[in-house]
């Protein structure tokens, strides 16, 4: 009985990286009592993605992203596809890189999600105009990148936090 | 000497091996998978839609309830500015019912010539209207897009193409809609386009969303000159919206180029009322003809 227990435990741990980073995508479109807020909302969702593929791969598998990707186009109403897409390759990429951006100090890893963020928003501004046909204004863009990637060491903390609570003693 | 291989004509691997080969085509299975998906997005947008809103639909419960606090926190920052500016409020009403005053009774004395003007011309009354009270419960704003998801779906008898009002006028209209839950697309959405007239002048343009807060003119007469200040109706056109819903107030940019400040405010959108004007029904009807809800839904 007690195996049981420590399987089920363990099972729910395992599912916290992608729990929160649904959590996140779910935060990220909430109506804050901000006004315009979700005009320049950063990408929780990615941060998360970036975050526990760097740290912990083996809870984060791509088909996560994949979901996390499906959900977000979903509640954001982008075409179905684009963060799906974007989110896959980001974490096939991190992946690749991720001792590199883990294995140094916390300033390498923030400077790694600002080159992932700036790289993901080019290739989604660029995909966003070959499928309308139109382009987006970049101002709100650019400032929700900037911001993004200032936002990144607050949700990165929390992260951190629930990593060592919950998954320290793994 | 090389072993024989116990699996036929297959190289000899471990088991090991074989159970690491799902993990290594697991990659280029999904990466290929999200990319059938947006070239399937591009070719059939309309097919993933159904998709979109059953996702909605199973999360919007989620998401009302994440609303709650947030709602309340509204509540209570509202109250406190209320308190705040109790003193001077109360001035400024006061000098407004006395404004307002006169104007009721210009308005009763119009009220009664316009009366006596449509029994002349045996005018047709707008079509009975039917409206549903919904919550906001996501704001999909976005760089890329400007949208509201709210609590109110096929169920409640919302569809496709209804007016999203709020007390300060139109928002946008319902452009998906699932069993709980629709979405809704805003006037300032890149998409949008909307036939609209200004009241003073009558000129004819259509507003087109930018994602920017002040949608821009398109289509001006030659011979039209939007003046500051103007006021911006619905046209009636397209057959989508009845004429004279209000829609915002003409103001110039730093460039001297009109663009239109919607009469609600889009960026504080907490309740929205989405109403159907009945177009196709076209016929007088006084009474509100299906659903019919004063209160927010809970």
């Amino acid at each position: 009985m007690n195996l049981f227990w420590h399987k089920l435990d363990s099972g729910l741990r395992h599912l916290i990286p992608a729990l929160v980073s649904f959590l996140m995508a779910l935060l990220t479109v909430i109506a804050w009592p901000v006004p315009w807020l979700g005009t320049i909302m950063p990408p929780l969702s990615l941060i998360a993605l970036y975050y526990w593929t760097c740290h912990r791969p083996d809870l984060f598998p791509i088909g996560v992203a994949f979901a996390l990707g499906l959900l977000t186009d979903s509640l954001s109403g982008l075409p179905i596809g684009v963060s799906a897409f974007l989110f896959t390759l980001a974490h096939f990429v991190i992946l690749r890189q991720r001792r590199f951006f883990a294995g140094h100090s916390f300033i390498v890893l923030w400077l790694g999600f600002a080159l992932t963020t700036f790289i993901l928003t080019l290739m989604q501004y660029l995909i966003l105009f070959v499928l309308r046909g139109e382009a987006t204004p970049l101002f709100p863009l650019f400032f929700q990148t900037i911001l993004g990637a200032l936002f990144f060491p607050l949700p990165c903390w929390i992260f951190i936090r629930l990593q060592r609570t919950a998954l320290g003693a793994e | 000497m090389r072993r024989p291989s116990s699996y036929g004509w297959f190289p000899a691997v471990s088991a090991l091996t074989w159970r690491t080969i799902p993990y290594r085509f697991s990659s280029a299975f999904f990466l290929i998978l999200s990319l059938v998906l947006l070239v399937f997005a591009r070719a059939q947008p309309v097919a993933l839609s159904s998709f979109r809103t059953h996702v909605v639909d199973g999360l919007a419960p989620v998401l009302d309830a994440a609303m709650r606090p947030m709602a309340a926190l509204e509540q209570g920052e509202i109250s406190v500015q209320h308190l705040l500016s109790l003193k001077t409020d109360n001035q400024r009403l006061r000098e407004e019912n006395l404004h307002l005053g006169e104007i009721q009774n210009t308005a009763i004395a119009l009220k009664k010539e316009n009366n006596e003007l449509r029994a002349l011309l045996n005018f047709k009354v707008e079509p009975g209207l039917s409206y549903i009270s919904a919550r906001v419960i996501a704001d999909t704003g976005g760089a890329y897009e400007r949208g509201l998801i709210v609590t109110a779906g096929r169920t409640d008898g919302v569809h496709e193409g209804m007016a999203a009002m709020t007390g300060g006028g139109l928002i946008g209209r319902v452009v998906e809609v699932g069993d709980w839950s629709s979405r809704i697309l805003l006037i300032s959405d890149l998409n949008s386009r909307l036939p609209v007239v200004i009241a003073e002048t009558g000129d004819r343009f259509i507003l087109s969303g930018d994602n920017s807060p002040r949608p821009k003119l398109l289509f001006l007469p030659r011979d039209s000159s939007p003046i500051a200040g103007y006021h911006v109706v619905t046209s009636g056109h397209g057959g989508i919206f009845p004429p004279n819903l209000p829609v915002g107030l003409i103001q110039e940019t730093d460039q001297g180029k009109p663009v239109v400040v919607p009469s609600a405010d889009l960026g504080r959108i907490t309740f929205v009322r989405l109403v159907d004007f009945d177009l196709k029904g076209g016929a007088f009807n006084p009474i509100a003809v299906r659903t019919h809800s004063e209160s927010p839904k809970k």
